[in-house]
Parts: structure tokens; C-alpha cells; sequence
């Protein structure tokens, strides 16, 4: 479409032109030769039809253009490709580079002076060759940049006669209408064209409407047309020589095109590089394979070359050379020497005469310095360095002796090394406060035991006695002073809800007595006393073991005479030793004793039905220090001072030997379920052993500032364990041991109780847990037992 | 205009909206939206609730609601502490006010005081005595831990004394002691029996000197364990009993009814070793009309329905609360709560079945709705004590206030009125906090800083009557304070 209606526009116009056409066609020239080199502009300033065919059809279409009609030659924008008689400015095209004109996009004023000032400049490219980079395009007066023109009419490439029927002939850039100038009649025009203006054409100027009138640069432009001279008065017909072949040639040869192309630079030089692309590919690999070094400054090559050749000598094996180990210190060099070592030392170096008699007065070993620095006329002077072999000496045994030790820093956060507990908040119940004080015992409470039951609580104390509290209210219902002189060591209830039976053990006595104060109904109280005396009616009806002559029986039951009697104290046993620890067996019918200064006949285990006295252990390595049944079967833990053995009681034999690496275990307690161990230590360790995982600990935690002296599970199904230390707090422990095997048990510290005071550095001395609820009951040595809920 | 920037000068005004649940002091509909200064406190409103273009009530002293809680600050505190703005219209629930329970007096005591009742024309016992209670007969009665009883004038005179155990009284302590009527005590304690006796008075030749005597009636055996809580019922004249042996004994009070006691929980039923208590006083001894062995662990409390006599909730320490039928002895309900329970009142409501207020170890007061439709058991949870909550009593005049008793040292008076949301720690339901703490007067004079085990103050035992909230406890003492207008 666009190529036909540029025909018919150019059929209209160009009769008109060719009215005038002695005029017009040199105006046209000279215009043209204006710009020298490119019709592009000239034309397009000229005349509206070459500017649309211009921004319509660039190029190789311009050439189509010309071979379908010829008269429009001299309108298109490739006029050297005829050269049809129009003189000076063909050949003057001509004479300068013509071909160039083709490429557009560059700048044209530069090319004439292409020669003197580069458009480009050449830079290095990857390869080290020649690159050249053109100057950006900057666009002038004189260029054929279209943007630059003046209020243009945008109608596009229609004919200018579908105007004719209105007052204006277009629209401007912005919108508006290009009106129509007022064209006058005949006459008018006529009385115009008597009074010339001054560059005056007899056109009209197809863009705005008005009449076509040249400027003074135009008419100067003819002028000089029409007197034969060069149109560009800038124009150098002689320019001095310039030996073309020898001096731009090389140039040109290499890139013939470009050097004087002004074409954009092309695609490929915004693409990366193929050959670059191998090129740098061989040399990574060449770095890979190691056949290219990275650069190193000689020093530090040298360097390196010194370590290669070092011998390295473990000091401690042999002495043959070994390889160099990557956690090889190198000794640690000696400080390079100072002035004073010179044998020409400045003169304020040299000691005074003071300063000799000290250094010489102070004893070797003390000596800041172990020379004084000398002076000597000359080199030569010098005498052999006396002290050569010792210094060598010092220095080897320096590096012998002198321990070097490479320090690792750990880069962790440390909360990161917490494991994920949960908040105790979520495990609750658990006692968090004091809820009663159980007032009463002079001197420290020993002992703590709460009945079977859950209401009444038994404690035993320095003063002898041993009391029984009502639970909740902390109400003392009974009480009874077993011994003006020695403590109650312990108390323990026996283990079974039919009996109310309660054994307590001072000195080397353990007394079994019903505590019965009124809430004991008479049948409870009876069935109590017929357990603790059927034992007097075996005793007497033989089947006791013949005891040997001479030898001591292990312990002697008794009646303890009629005024405990009365109190409902029944039974006492004496052992050799003072007894500390009792510990009950689930049934009821056995207990054991441990008194941790009786050597060979520490642990006892005691036969309520039997009244008889068994000593199991012939020979134990190290103190006992307390003992208990396997709740479950038929064990029995002894610890010593840093074991705890199992031993099975059918088979009579060692089963198991944990050792807690505690120095001194106070006690330990086994979980109900019977696979856990909880151990205290005097040396403030709280330690947990899975019993089936390890004989080492499973968990060791040390939250207490003293001696832990008692630890005890809950009994009655709530997942929790409490401690008891000197530092007069109990630790409460939430400690769930999962049914299944795999799982490891969760213990978390739930609860810190405070309240009972430090006397003579013993705080709390036992504990004990409610049979149901989260309740725990304290012994404390300031004489209070304290209920916690 | 003025009239605005006046308003200004003197302060932001809030509208507030006037409702109450109280028909007697209903405002008239037009009243009730008013504009109050912003700084107004409680006894500003109340002052103008009073006035007489409002209520035209001489002096009643309100306390106001909002959303649920007592407002203690001004309004504008109030608004900002709630983030509300000044513009917001409030609307203030006003109730007679709560005033302070006062001290009054103590009575001193041998030994630990574990219970009190109270013999008045209002209490319970007086009503049930109908009209032999003779006006002014105001009688306060304590059990103690030494085994006695007493019976106290209103004006602090011991009038009668129970006799010790080796005449005819309680050989332990005694735990819970309730008036049957005028002339009749009921006692329970640690000596597993149940004491009915026979109270009589005598005024003296002198005049204003009155002494009394008691006199054992009954000796009722069951239980096999302590005697924690004695209920009586002086018109059917049944009693309940909650024992340490986890049972619940249901008696008879009269020696014609009660059948033949158990041989084997009497005294002396084993000839065994101990020390014999031999008393010089024969009583008839009784059984329990049915011994109910339902809890697994020690049974705390018991209470008959305030409405049906037949129907018993008792609590244990085995955390459940259960409901039992008496006719048949049979377990209706049971209900399990989180702790173990120490503590029981019914709360009489005129519409519904009671609301069961259980105290707990873990010094919460429960209110449990024990119907079985109820959707939501737990009601409500009045959370303040320190310590187990071990005495309940409910109010004389109302049904929304009771006071609690707790081993922490102090009695506290709840307002089921004022109610807020429990805090994610509280758990689920309503939380509700004291409006007034009692602490003991024999704390006051020492300096001794309050601690959680309230050693040496315990309350064990509380009631509440118009002639005052009594208190007895570790002290030796019954503690009274004013109880008339408390919650009026």
C-alpha cells in the first residue's frame, strides 16, 4: 500500500515542480548537496513525500523505488545510483565515499573526517585482538535524524487532497490542526510574485502550507552553485596527499568494511564468545589438571619449598622421620637478635659499670638477659660464643619440654546443644508449694514415710521419737521416744493396705510397731499385731536354723518390754551395727537393713513371719550404703560407695553391676516399672541408668549445690522423681518412661522446692512420695517435715 | 454551646446504662441511660443510684458490674484499661453491695478448733427446732481437737462442755460437730464415731448466768477410718458422715431407728494390749442406716440436696464427686474432676437442681453443676486460696456468695456474680476471685510475713449465719466476723 500512494502523491506533486523547473531543480540540488553525503535528510526537509517515504520504506526499498519509476530520480533518497546529468552534486557525492551511505545509523559528519578523528577508538578484545567500539550516535543539526524536525504534519503517507474540503490540511505532532494559509486569488498571487521576498520560490511548502522560501544559507548554497564552486564552502578541494595505500591500507585490509562502516555493531559482539568460551575452558582445565599455577610472590614459594624439605621427627616414638602430620606445630621461632647482640653495639646499649656488677651479682637462673652486650673494635675481635653448647641446650629443651597444643574453637550456639524439653507447664501435676508444716521433733527430722493409705505420715528424728502426723492438716496423732539417746535413723511403713505396720530403726534396734491412735479400727490394730507375732510362735516351735556355737546369731528378735508394748512398739531387732536404711519388699514379709559400718554383716534381710535374720552377702567390696528389691522381681540392689550390684535372689548369683561413676552414692531408688534406676550422690550428681541399656548413666545431671542425699520415684503412677540435698531444696523431676523400649525416657526438671533451712550444712534428709497423688513429703534438718502439693 | 465547653472544663462524661437482676430496685425504663462523669468511682454511682431522682432508696450501698467484673476503678480507668474509648456506652450491673466482713471477736480454745456451727432463728438447726428455739438463744458451737465439745453465748461465755473420753466423750479429736436442733448436738471425729447428745439449758438462780448440759445420747459405730465431715438434717433427723476409709455413712439420729451396730469396729471388740479406754458412761451404740464404701480413697465431705433429702453428693480425694441415691444407697452419678476433693456446699438455687461448690487440694474452689443433662460440669472455678480449701459454707441470704476455708490462714468470700474467663494457665470455663479475704486475727499482731502453709493458722471449719462468718482453726480459736450485710 504504502509504495502506491507515494506514487500518486509524487504524480501530483511533481508537475508542479517541474512548472518551475529551472528553479526547482536546482533548488532541489543545491538542497540536496547540502548535507553533502545523505539525501535522506535533505529530502526529507525539502519535501513532505520524502519524509513519509523515507520513515516508510528505508533502504533497499528505496532502490525498488527508483527502478519503477524513473522520473522520480532525483526525489529519491539514493541519488548517486543515478547518475543522470546532474552534475556537481553527483560527482561531489561521488568524490566522497559514496558506498558508506548505505549503512545508516552513523553518524555522517564524522565521515568525511574519518580519517583525522576516528568515530571508534580500538580496544583489546578477549582474544588480545582489535576491537573496535564506535562513538555513540549524537544527534545534530546536520544529521538525518527525523526527530529533530520542526511542527510536521502527521497525517501520514495519505494525499494531501483529502484535505482539500477543509480548513486545514493536517495535524501537527500535538494534535492540532495545520491550518490552511490563506491562499488569495490570482491576482494576489501575481502582485506576490511582482514583489519578490527575499528567497523566494514560488513553492508552497507542502508540510505547513505556506510558501516555500529559502534561507539565506540556501540561497548562499545556490549562489555558489550556480557560479561553478564547491557547494560546501568548508570543503577542502586540496587536501594534501594522503598515500592511501601505505598508510590507511594495513588497516583497511584487515577489516575493510569496518574501518569505515558505520553499520551498528553486530549481534555477536553482545554474545558471549564460543571460541572465549573453549579458550577459558582450557585454561580451567589446565588449573584443574594443575599444569597452571596460580601466581605466588617467590618468597612464599621459597617458603614453601623450605617446609617440603623439613624432616619432621615425632619426638616420642622414634627417631625416624615421619610424615608430616596435618596437626604439626612448628616450633615456635626464636626473636631475631637486637642491637645489643651486635658486636658494635650503639654506646647506649652498652652496660654501665653498675649495671655489669648486678648482672654479674644475680644468679644465672634469674638473669634478665643472659649476655651483656660487648663492644669490639672490629669483626675480627669477636671471640667464639662462649655459651654456644648451653644455649643450644636450652633451646632443645625448650622445644622438648615446652607443651604446644592446637586449640579448636567450636563455632556452636550453645541453646542449639539444648535438647527440645517440654515446658513444664505440660506436666503438671506436680507439687509446687509447702502446704504443711509438721511441727514437733527437736532436733532434725531424720526420716520420712507416708502410710499405704495416703493419711498418715510417719517421721522419725534426732530426738529419738518417732511421730505420726495426720497428713493434711499436720495434726500429731501419735508418738512414741524409742531411745533417749540415739536417732531415728529411719522409719518405714510396711508396704500393704491390711496392716498398719510401721518400722523405725535407731542405733542398732529396728522397731516394728502398730502405730494404732484412734482412726486404727480395733480388727486393723488386731490383724496388725497377729502379723508382727506370729513370728514368736515360730520362733518357739523349732524349725529355726540351729544356730553354730560360738558363732553370733545375725540379729536377736525380742519384745522390747511393756512400756513400748503399751505403746503399740511390738517387735525389736537388734542388729551388730547402727542400722540406716530399711527397705520393705512389695509383700510385706521381708525387709532389709543396712547399717554401712557393719562390715561383713551390713545388709541383713529380715523375715517378719519367720523373726529370722538372714545375712546374704559374705564378703561385699566396699561400704554398703543401701539396698532394695526389684519391685517386680526377684532382685536385689546393694550399692556400695560407687557400684550398685543386682543380685538375683533364687539363683544366688551377680547379675549386674552398674556403676553410676558417682565418688560416693548416697542412695538410689528403682522406677516401679523396674527397668530405671535413679542414684544420688554425696558428690551432688543426680544420675539416671536405663538398666537395660548400659551400666553407665543414662543422663547425670548436677542442679545441686550440695550432697544429694536422698532420691525416690513416685509409686503411684504419676511420671515423677524428687531429690533431696543439703542446699535445703528438693529438685521435683518429671521423669516418663515410655512403654516403648526404643524411646529413650524424658526427664525434665519441673520444680526447685525451697523452705527448709540449712543447719550445720544438712538441708533436706529424705523424702518420700503421697501412694497417689503428686504430693512429697520432706524430712528437713531445721525439725520440720514439710508437706509439698 | 456553653453549656458543651462547661462540660468540658469539667471533664469527659460516659453514658452508662443501668441494669439490674434485683426486682426490688428495678429503675424505672426511662432512668436507666445516663451521662456520668468520667471520673466517677463506685461510690459516686451508688451515690447517685440512691438519690432521689434515681431510686429515692435511703442509703444502700451498690457495687457495679461491668462485663462480669467488679469495676474498683474510676470509669475512665476502667475504659482505658479495657481500651475502650470515652464515647462507649457501659452498662453497669448494680447489686447490693458486699461489705467488708469486720471483725468481731475470738473465743480461745485449748486446743486446734476443727469445726463450727452456729444455733441462731436463721441458721438451719434453729429453723428445724422450730418453736422451741427461744429468741436470743444465739448458740455457737466448736468442736476441737482435744476431743471437746463447747457451746458458746453469742457474748464469748463457755455455757457447756462435752465430757472427756473417759466419761462418755469423743477419745479423739473431733473433727466435724453440727446442732441437730436446740436441744440436740451431733459430733463426729478421729474416734471413727458418730456422737448424738442431748443439750439442755438452765438459766441460773444469779439470772443472766446460763450454763448448760451435755449429755451423750448415741453412739454411732461404722466407720473404719477418721471422721472428716459430719451433715445433718434435723427434720428427717438423718445425718451423713464422710469417713478416711473412703465410706459414706448415712444415719439416723434417734436410738429406735439406728439398727445394731457393727461387733467388730466397737471398742474392746479385741481384747488387745493397748491402752484401754474404759469409760464410766454407758451409751446406747448404734450402726449406720448404710454404710456406702464408694470412694477409693479417703471420702472428704458429704451434703444432703438442700431440696431433696433423699439425694447426697459427697467428694473424695480419689477426685471424684459422686451423687447417691439414699433410698437405695446407690451410686446415681459420679463425677471426675482433676484433684483430689476436700471440701463440699451445696449452693440452694430456687430455679435448678444446687450448684456443688468442692474445694480442692489444689487451692481452687470448683463449682460443679451435678446434674447429669448439665453439658458442662464444671461450672466455675474460684481460684485465690494458697492453700487446700477444706471448709465451705454458703451464704444465709443469698444464693450467688459463699466463703471458704483453707489451710492458707484466711477465709475468703466469693461473688459467683463476678465472673471473668480463665487465662490460657487457668485452663478452660469461668474463673472467679475473692471479693473479700479474712484473714486471722491472731496473725494480725504478729509480724510474721503470711506464708503459703498458713503454720500455726490454719482454718479448718467455717460458718457462715447472719450473726457472723465463724472460723475456726490452728489458732485455738473461732474467729467471728461480721456476717449480717455482708452480702445482704
Amino acid at each position: 500500500m504504502g509504495p502506491k500512494s507515494v506514487d500518486k502523491k509524487r504524480k501530483t506533486q511533481v508537475p508542479e515542480s517541474e512548472s518551475d523547473d529551472e528553479l526547482a531543480g536546482r533548488l532541489f540540488d543545491s538542497v540536496l548537496s547540502q548535507s553533502e553525503d545523505d539525501s535522506d535528510f535533505v529530502a526529507s526537509d525539502d519535501d513532505e513525500d520524502d519524509d513519509q517515504d523515507d520513515s516508510a520504506s528505508k533502504g533497499s526499498q528505496d532502490d525498488e523505488d527508483d527502478e519503477e519509476d524513473d522520473d522520480d530520480a532525483l526525489l529519491s533518497d539514493d541519488i548517486p545510483s543515478d547518475l543522470d546529468g546532474e552534475e556537481a552534486l553527483g560527482k561531489l557525492l561521488i568524490t566522497d565515499d559514496e558506498p558508506e551511505i548505505e549503512v545508516p545509523g552513523v553518524d555522517p559528519k564524522r565521515k568525511d573526517v574519518g580519517d583525522e578523528e576516528k568515530n571508534y577508538r580500538i580496544e583489546k578484545d578477549a582474544n588480545g585482538g582489535e576491537r573496535y567500539v564506535y562513538d555513540e550516535i549524537e544527534p545534530g543539526y546536520d544529521t538525518d535524524d527525523t526527530d529533530a524536525q520542526g511542527p510536521a504534519n502527521t497525517i501520514g503517507d495519505i494525499s494531501l487532497d483529502f484535505y482539500d474540503s477543509y480548513p486545514h490540511i493536517g495535524y501537527d505532532i500535538n494534535g492540532k490542526r495545520i491550518m490552511r494559509p490563506a491562499s488569495g486569488d490570482a491576482l494576489q498571487n501575481l502582485l506576490d510574485s511582482i514583489e519578490v521576498p527575499k528567497g523566494w520560490t514560488g513553492l508552497t511548502d507542502i508540510n505547513t502550507g505556506n510558501p516555500l522560501n529559502l534561507t539565506d544559507e540556501e540561497l548562499e548554497l545556490v549562489r555558489r552553485v550556480q557560479m561553478g564552486l564547491i557547494p560546501n564552502e568548508l570543503h577542502d578541494p586540496y587536501p594534501n596527499t594522503v598515500e592511501y595505500f601505505t598508510s590507511i591500507e594495513e588497516k583497511m585490509r584487515k577489516t575493510p568494511l569496518q574501518a569505515l562502516s558505520s553499520a551498528p555493531e553486530p549481534k555477536r559482539r553482545f554474545l558471549p564468545s564460543k571460541n572465549e568460551a573453549t579458550q577459558v575452558m582450557k585454561l580451567v582445565r589446565a588449573i584443574r589438571e594443575g599444569r597452571i599455577l596460580p601466581y605466588k610472590p617467590p618468597e612464599e614459594g621459597e617458603r614453601e619449598a623450605e617446609e617440603e624439605d623439613e624432616v619432621h621427627f615425632d619426638l616420642w616414638q622414634n627417631e625416624e622421620p615421619q610424615d608430616a602430620n596435618p596437626m604439626q606445630i612448628p616450633a615456635p621461632k626464636l626473636p631475631p637478635p637486637g642491637y645489643d647482640m651486635s658486636y658494635n653495639p650503639p654506646e647506649e646499649y652498652l652496660p654501665t659499670k653498675e649495671e655489669r656488677e648486678e648482672w654479674e651479682k644475680l644468679d644465672p637462673e634469674e638473669r634478665e638477659k643472659d649476655y651483656l652486650p660487648q663492644k669490639y673494635g672490629a669483626l675480627r675481635k669477636v671471640p667464639a660464643w662462649s655459651e654456644m653448647v648451653k644455649e643450644r641446650f636450652e633451646r632443645c629443651m625448650d622445644l622438648y619440654l615446652a607443651p604446644r597444643i592446637r586449640k579448636n574453637r567450636l563455632n556452636i550456639d550453645p541453646n542449639s546443644l539444648l535438647p527440645k524439653l517440654p515446658s513444664p507447664s505440660e506436666l503438671k501435676p506436680f507439687p509446687t508449694v509447702c502446704q504443711t508444716i509438721f511441727r514437733g521433733h527437736e532436733g532434725r527430722v531424720r526420716s520420712v514415710s507416708v502410710d499405704p493409705s495416703g493419711t498418715a505420715l510417719a517421721t522419725g528424728g534426732d530426738d529419738g521419737a518417732v511421730r505420726v502426723w495426720e497428713l493434711l492438716t499436720g495434726r500429731q496423732v501419735w508418738s512414741v521416744k524409742l531411745s533417749s539417746d540415739e536417732a531415728v535413723n529411719t522409719v518405714r511403713w510396711r508396704p500393704s493396705k491390711d496392716s498398719f505396720i510401721l518400722a523405725a530403726a535407731a542405733g542398732e534396734d529396728i522397731f516394728l510397731m502398730v502405730p494404732s491412735h484412734a482412726t486404727v479400727t480395733p480388727s486393723l490394730d488386731q490383724a496388725s499385731r497377729d502379723i508382727l507375732a506370729a513370728g514368736f510362735g515360730y520362733a518357739t516351735h523349732g524349725q529355726q536354723q540351729p544356730v553354730a556355737v560360738g558363732k553370733e546369731p545375725a540379729a536377736k528378735w525380742a519384745r522390747p518390754g511393756t512400756k513400748l508394748e503399751d505403746e503399740g512398739v511390738l517387735i525389736r531387732v537388734t542388729v551388730r551395727s547402727t542400722v540406716k536404711v530399711i527397705h520393705w519388699h512389695k509383700r510385706g514379709d521381708h525387709f532389709a537393713t543396712v547399717s554401712p559400718s557393719g562390715q561383713r554383716s551390713s545388709v541383713a534381710i529380715h523375715t517378719l513371719s519367720k523373726h529370722m535374720t538372714q545375712i546374704p552377702f559374705r564378703k561385699l567390696s566396699g561400704l554398703a550404703q543401701t539396698a532394695a528389691f526389684h519391685p517386680l522381681r526377684p532382685l536385689f540392689f546393694v550399692a556400695t560407695q560407687r557400684t550398685i550390684r543386682c543380685y538375683d535372689l533364687q539363683k544366688l548369683e551377680l547379675v549386674k553391676a552398674v556403676q553410676p561413676g558417682a565418688k560416693w552414692i548416697s542412695s538410689f531408688d528403682i522406677h516401679p516399672s523396674g527397668d530405671n534406676l535413679i542414684v544420688g550422690s554425696y558428690d551432688k550428681r543426680l544420675l539416671w541408668h536405663d538398666l537395660d541399656l548400659s551400666n553407665r548413666p543414662y543422663k547425670t545431671m548436677r542442679f545441686h549445690s550440695e550432697a544429694i542425699r536422698m532420691v525416690r520415684f513416685h509409686r503411684g503412677g504419676l511420671p515423677l522423681f524428687a531429690d533431696a540435698s543439703d542446699d535445703g531444696t528438693l529438685q521435683i523431676f518429671h521423669g516418663k518412661v515410655p512403654n516403648d523400649q526404643l524411646e529413650n525416657p524424658t526427664i525434665v526438671p519441673v520444680k526447685m522446692l525451697k523452705g527448709h533451712k540449712v543447719v550445720n550444712k544438712l538441708g533436706v534428709l529424705d523424702i518420700d512420695w503421697h501412694p497417689r497423688e503428686p504430693w512429697c513429703v520432706s524430712a528437713g534438718a531445721d525439725g520440720t517435715a514439710r508437706l509439698w502439693m | 454551646m456553653e453549656q458543651h465547653t462547661a462540660v468540658a472544663e469539667h471533664g469527659a462524661q460516659v453514658k452508662v446504662t443501668f441494669t439490674t437482676t434485683e426486682e426490688d430496685i428495678q429503675l424505672p425504663e426511662g432512668k436507666r441511660q445516663l451521662l456520668v462523669p468520667a471520673d466517677i468511682r463506685r461510690y459516686g454511682l451508688s451515690r447517685i443510684l440512691n438519690s432521689e431522682s434515681m431510686l429515692d432508696t435511703a442509703s444502700i450501698p451498690f457495687d457495679f458490674l461491668v462485663n462480669g467484673s467488679f469495676l474498683h476503678t474510676s470509669l475512665e480507668d476502667y475504659l482505658k484499661a479495657n481500651g475502650l474509648s470515652i464515647e462507649s456506652s457501659i452498662t453497669l450491673q448494680y447489686v447490693r453491695s458486699l461489705t467488708p466482713p469486720i471483725y468481731e471477736a475470738s473465743f480461745e480454745h485449748d486446743d486446734w478448733v476443727s469445726a463450727v456451727d452456729v444455733l441462731s432463728a436463721t441458721s438451719a438447726a434453729g429453723r428445724w427446732s422450730g418453736d422451741s428455739f427461744q429468741r436470743g438463744q444465739d448458740r455457737i458451737l466448736s468442736a476441737s481437737y482435744d476431743g471437746l465439745l463447747r457451746i458458746w453465748s453469742t457474748s464469748g461465755h463457755v455455757i457447756a462442755t462435752s465430757p472427756s473420753g473417759s466419761h462418755g466423750g469423743h477419745t479423739a479429736s473431733i473433727k466435724a460437730a453440727k446442732f441437730l436442733s436446740s436441744t440436740q448436738i451431733a459430733s463426729a471425729g478421729m474416734d471413727r464415731t458418730v456422737r448424738v447428745w442431748k443439750y439442755s439449758e438452765h438459766s441460773s438462780a444469779a439470772g443472766d448466768h446460763v450454763s448448760g448440759d451435755l449429755k451423750p445420747t448415741l453412739e454411732l459405730y461404722g466407720h473404719a477410718g477418721s471422721i472428716d465431715s459430719l451433715e445433718v438434717d434435723g427434720q428427717s433427723k438423718r445425718m451423713l458422715t464422710a469417713s478416711a476409709d473412703g465410706a459414706v455413712g448415712f444415719w439416723s439420729t434417734s436410738k429406735t431407728t439406728a439398727p445394731e451396730p457393727n461387733a467388730t469396729l466397737l471398742p474392746g471388740a479385741h481384747t488387745s494390749k493397748r491402752r484401754k479406754v474404759s469409760s464410766s458412761v454407758t451409751t446406747a451404740l448404734r450402726g449406720p442406716l448404710a454404710m456406702m464404701n464408694i470412694h477409693s480413697a479417703p471420702a472428704s465431705a458429704a451434703v444432703f440436696d438442700p431440696r431433696d433429702r433423699t439425694v447426697a453428693y459427697s467428694v473424695s480425694q480419689d477426685h471424684t464427686m459422686r451423687t447417691i441415691d439414699l433410698t437405695t444407697s446407690v451410686v446415681v452419678s459420679t463425677l471426675t474432676t482433676s484433684h483430689p476433693l476436700l471440701s463440699l456446699c451445696a449452693l440452694a438455687r430456687s430455679s435448678s437442681a444446687p450448684l456443688l461448690a468442692a474445694g480442692t487440694s489444689a487451692r481452687h474452689v470448683t463449682l460443679v453443676d451435678p446434674r447429669s443433662s448439665a453439658t458442662t460440669t464444671s461450672v466455675m472455678t474460684l481460684r485465690g486460696h494458697t492453700n487446700k480449701v477444706v471448709g465451705l459454707a454458703p451464704s444465709p441470704d443469698n444464693e450467688y456468695s459463699l466463703v471458704s476455708a483453707s489451710h492458707d490462714a484466711t477465709c475468703r468470700l466469693w461473688d459467683l456474680r463476678s465472673v471473668r474467663p480463665a487465662t490460657k494457665d487457668e485452663g478452660l470455663g469461668s474463673v472467679s476471685e475473692p471479693v473479700y479475704v479474712i484473714d486471722r486475727e491472731s496473725r494480725q499482731g504478729s509480724k510474721k510475713k503470711a506464708t503459703a502453709a498458713g503454720d500455726g493458722c490454719k482454718v479448718f471449719g467455717v460458718a457462715w449465719d447472719k450473726l457472723g462468718i465463724f472460723s475456726a482453726g490452728e489458732d485455738k480459736k473461732i474467729q467471728i466476723n461480721r456476717g449480717k450485710d455482708v452480702a445482704v
